[in-house]
């Protein structure tokens, strides 16, 4: 694959990925389909054009294992469509298998290397294989009256949809349209539209009959409710003729109707029953009988066939437009130089001029600049249904494993939140997901005794809040044991037995994300090792979220998780603590107030005034940073600088030297010796040359608050 | 930036003898007052020193981070882990960028640059006993020009045990 060059393997890998993508979408709609009993034809060939893109995408790039996978695919989904195959619970199973095949095969793809699993390749190409026993196709029966010379040019794919629509009892139509050669594209395209909406459109021929040199006579056959003449009343015109297809008298019993048998559904539904547009097909795999066709009506088959991509769309790498935020950020920094000149100008004597002009040039620089900040920003937004497709794919895969019924309901899906972010919240959530329906939803029997539904509900709830994004994974299961939490978080050494005592339900409840603590005795295949919950938390506060807990016993388990929009720039307050400049991010920010160093009061070792009658504990900076000892913290004059800060439900007062200003900053991550470093989210230019680390609010927030510094802070005073 | 210096090590090598077989190029500059050299190769770029921002709760051996060209950059004090004393920042000091692992780079701080020396192999000794094990452990070996005793750095070997500690 050395001839092909690497830009050329990146779009294939990121166009393969998002067919897999839309794959793993249809395939869920196929899900859901199944079950409420609907299935559009249309869906299964969707999805086999997928598989059949993938294929050809595969062979371009020399991929054999993802072409051998597409290819026992295609011929799968084909009998499927045929309907030489069910639609079943096991084969949809399979199908999902194959989406997860297809990303492993992907990544060893990409990496170049045996990704773990890809060994399951063989005998999963054999299973599937299985899986495409086909059925004997039966003939037609068909009791209508035909004319046989139409029949023998039906594709076996036609003949499928005829049959079937021939069973749901609608009636035939043969529609006789003449076209002008010039404008049969137009027009053709048009009453196949017209004609979509009163039924399906089976086949449709030129009869090399009857017609001049200058048109042709197109035989179309339509299955549709409608009568006769309202089928008339609604498309017939100049050159257009409707007959019905007359009944044969020697109607016998038709071949039962296609069914499936799903486990997942109770009772059998047919496959297909809503067909409101032609079957999907290539020209090219579409043999014309008809030699009198132009090449321009075989064009005018496959519409959907052509080479031209559907969506006016750019592939970018995540790092170019982190490149323009950090060169947004710089112009930034110039606007603010633009601005502190603007001012100085103001004051000097006859400048009033250009001192107005600046301001001006100032002001406008500002609007263009917020304007294009926007626009970046808007571009690396993605809905958050990117991650909701897939964790869907892991709750039917495992509610099938541990035999548990559950239904995920998702609400906010289009909710956006920078690229990066959703990346990194996939993995978060997909393990919240797992402990929802292996540990939160009970077994059916237990489900059963407490009179609860038997299919349970997990409920994914996107929504924005401020400049925030709020998701929440819910569950309608047994809820947490905090008694247990306790007992287990005690036993591990956690919690002292006197703290054990006095711990309340919330706080009882943040032991679920220690490392360590599990109340589950057998480990699970899926989860139950007591990491994982504390792996989430790091995760989601890396992004700069916090994660929080609800249970109630017996009623269920609710997860919040609360992200900044975005990472790539955020406003902040600038703060001055012993002479270095700090970023608090505003998100976090409630409000900044000055208090006088005589209401502080010592609660438990800790410093807290009471404000509008709640009480705030307060975290030094200036100590928790090692700049100045607890004395020469406490032995500066004057009121204190108070910034109050929350994250998940608890506040801390930051005590600050100074309050410097707001400024909309851009992170840059610390890497190299710093990376293991706690208590900064980054690091930001201010200008000048000058850097300011971004302070990691929920993390200081929590230290300041933690059992075990709890004496800290005033021992000495 | 690093022109001027480069250039004056390319003249002199020029100006010295041929065929000393190959040749390994060392930038040689001064850490607690003593004289120290990395394989030139693996520096990026050298700079004057902007106002670097110490960092809290660092772990020791870091001065702080800098921005440049758009990256922030962790500024390294070898002499922390070499032992050696710290004399004031001056108008010589500058900071070396060495690009790492992961298109990271760091920032080793140096009190001043020297010059470019080329060694052939066989000027280079061994690090023998006469070095602290401590320092010892991060040397390639000696290097003698012109009567000067020039230490030369192990540039992976230091750099990996600041992360490991």
């Amino acid at each position: 694959m050395t001839d092909i060059g690497d830009k050329a393997r990146e779009d294939f890998f990121s166009e393969a990925q998002e067919i897999i993508e839309s794959l793993s979408r249809d395939l869920l709609l196929l899900d859901t389909a199944a079950h409420s009993g609907a299935v559009d034809p249309d869906l299964v060939n969707e999805v086999f054009r997928h598989v059949h893109t993938l294929k050809g995408l595969s062979g371009l790039f020399n991929a054999t294992r993802l072409g051998t996978l597409s290819h026992e695919l295609e011929n799968l989904l084909d009998d499927l469509r045929m309907g030489r195959v069910q639609l079943s619970g096991d084969l949809l199973d399979l199908l999902f298998r194959a989406v997860e095949m297809y990303g492993r095969l992907l990544a060893a793809e990409k990496g170049g290397e045996q990704a773990a699993g890809v060994d399951e390749f063989d005998p999963f190409m054999l299973e599937i294989q299985k899986s495409g026993t086909r059925r004997a196709v039966q003939s037609p029966t068909l009791a209508y009256d035909l004319d046989p010379g139409m029949l023998a040019v039906l594709t076996e794919y036609e003949e499928h949809r005829l049959r079937n629509n021939i069973q749901r009892g609608l009636k035939l139509y043969r529609v006789r349209v003449v076209f002008d050669l010039a404008t049969i594209d137009a027009g053709l395209e048009s009453l196949k539209s017209r004609l979509k909406a009163l039924g399906e459109i089976l086949t449709y021929l030129p009869t090399g009959t009857g017609a001049d040199a200058e048109s042709i006579e197109i035989d179309i056959l339509l299955a549709s409710h409608e009568s006769l003449d309202s089928l008339k009343a609604a498309i017939e015109a100049q050159g257009i003729r409707i007959d019905e297809v007359p009944k044969r008298a020697t109607e016998g019993p038709g071949p039962s109707p296609d069914r499936m048998h799903s486990e997942l559904a109770p009772e059998s539904i047919a496959i297909a029953s809503v067909a409101p547009e032609a079957p999907l097909k290539s020209s090219s795999d579409m043999p014309m009988q008809h030699k009198s066709l132009s090449d321009r009506a075989v064009a005018v088959r496959g519409p959907d066939a052509s080479l031209r991509s559907v969506a006016q769309t750019v592939r970018v790498d995540i790092q170019k437009l982190d490149h323009l935020m950090s060169l947004l950020g710089e112009m930034a920094i110039l606007k603010g130089m633009l601005g502190r000149l603007a001012d100085k100008t103001r004051h000097e004597p006859g400048q009033r001029e250009t001192a107005s002009e600046l301001a001006r040039l100032h002001h406008t620089f500002d609007r263009q600049l917020s304007a294009m900040q926007g626009g970046i920003l808007e571009v690396r937004m993605v809905p958050l249904g990117q991650v909701f497709e897939k964790l869907a794919r892991v709750v039917r895969q495992l509610s099938r494993e541990l035999d548990k019924d559950a239904n995920l309901i998702i609400t906010g899906a289009e909710t956006e939140v920078d690229k990066l972010i959703v990346e990194d919240l996939s993995d978060p959530l997909m393990h919240m997901v797992r402990n929802a329906l292996d540990h939160g939803i009970e077994a059916r029997q237990e489900r059963a005794k407490v009179g609860k539904p038997a299919v349970a509900t997990i409920a994914l709830n996107a929504f924005q809040k401020g400049n925030q994004v709020v998701v929440e994974v819910e569950d309608d299961g047994r809820g947490v044991d905090d008694h247990a939490l306790v007992k287990a978080a005690l036993s591990s050494g956690i919690l002292s037995p006197e703290e054990a005592q006095e711990i309340s339900r919330h706080d009882a409840l943040g032991l679920l994300f220690m490392p360590g603590v599990t109340t589950r005795k057998d480990v699970g295949k899926h989860s139950g090792r007591g990491v994982g919950m504390d792996v989430v938390k790091t995760n989601i506060a890396r992004l700069g979220g916090v994660v929080d807990a609800q249970s109630e016993p017996g009623i269920g388990t609710k997860f919040t998780i609360t992200l900044p929009i975005t990472l790539a720039i955020i406003g902040a307050l600038l703060v001055d603590v012993a002479g270095g400049i700090f970023a608090v991010p505003l998100s976090s920010v409630q409000e900044a107030v000055t208090v006088d160093p005589s209401s502080v009061r010592l609660i438990e070792g800790r410093e807290v005034v009471t404000l509008r009658g709640e009480s705030l504990p307060l975290c030094r900076l200036d100590v928790a940073f090692q700049v100045r000892d607890v004395e020469e913290s406490l032995a500066r004059p004057g009121k204190m600088v108070i910034v109050i800060a929350s994250a998940s439900a608890r506040r801390c007062g930051f005590v600050v030297d100074r309050i410097l200003g707001r400024q909309d900053i851009v992170i840059k991550a610390l890497g190299g010796p710093l990376k293991a470093l706690r208590g900064f989210a980054g690091a930001t230019e201010l200008g000048d040359e000058r850097v300011g680390l971004v302070i990691d609010t929920p993390f200081l927030i929590e230290e300041a608050l933690a059992v075990s510094t709890r004496a800290g802070v005033v021992a000495h005073a | 930036m690093p022109d001027r210096s480069a250039s004056r090590g390319g003249a002199l090598a020029r100006a010295k003898g041929k065929d000393r077989g190959p040749l390994r190029e060392f930038l040689a500059f001064k850490l607690g007052g003593e004289i120290y050299a990395i394989e030139i190769h693996r520096i990026g770029a050298i700079l004057k020193v902007p106002p670097i921002t110490p960092v809290p709760r660092a772990p020791e051996g870091v001065m702080g981070i800098i921005s440049v060209r758009g990256k922030v950059v962790a500024v390294i004090d070898l002499r922390v882990k070499l032992q050696l004393p710290r004399l004031a920042l001056s108008r010589q000091s500058r900071i070396l960028f060495v690009p790492v692992d992961d298109g990271e780079t760091v920032g080793l701080f140096v009190e001043e640059v020297l010059q470019v020396y080329r060694l052939s192999t066989d000027e280079i000794e061994p690090p023998g006993n006469a070095l602290g094990s401590d320092a010892g452990e991060h040397v390639i070996g000696l290097g003698r020009q012109q009567g000067a005793l020039i230490v030369l750095m192990d540039l992976t070997s230091i750099l990996k045990r600041r992360e490991a500690s």
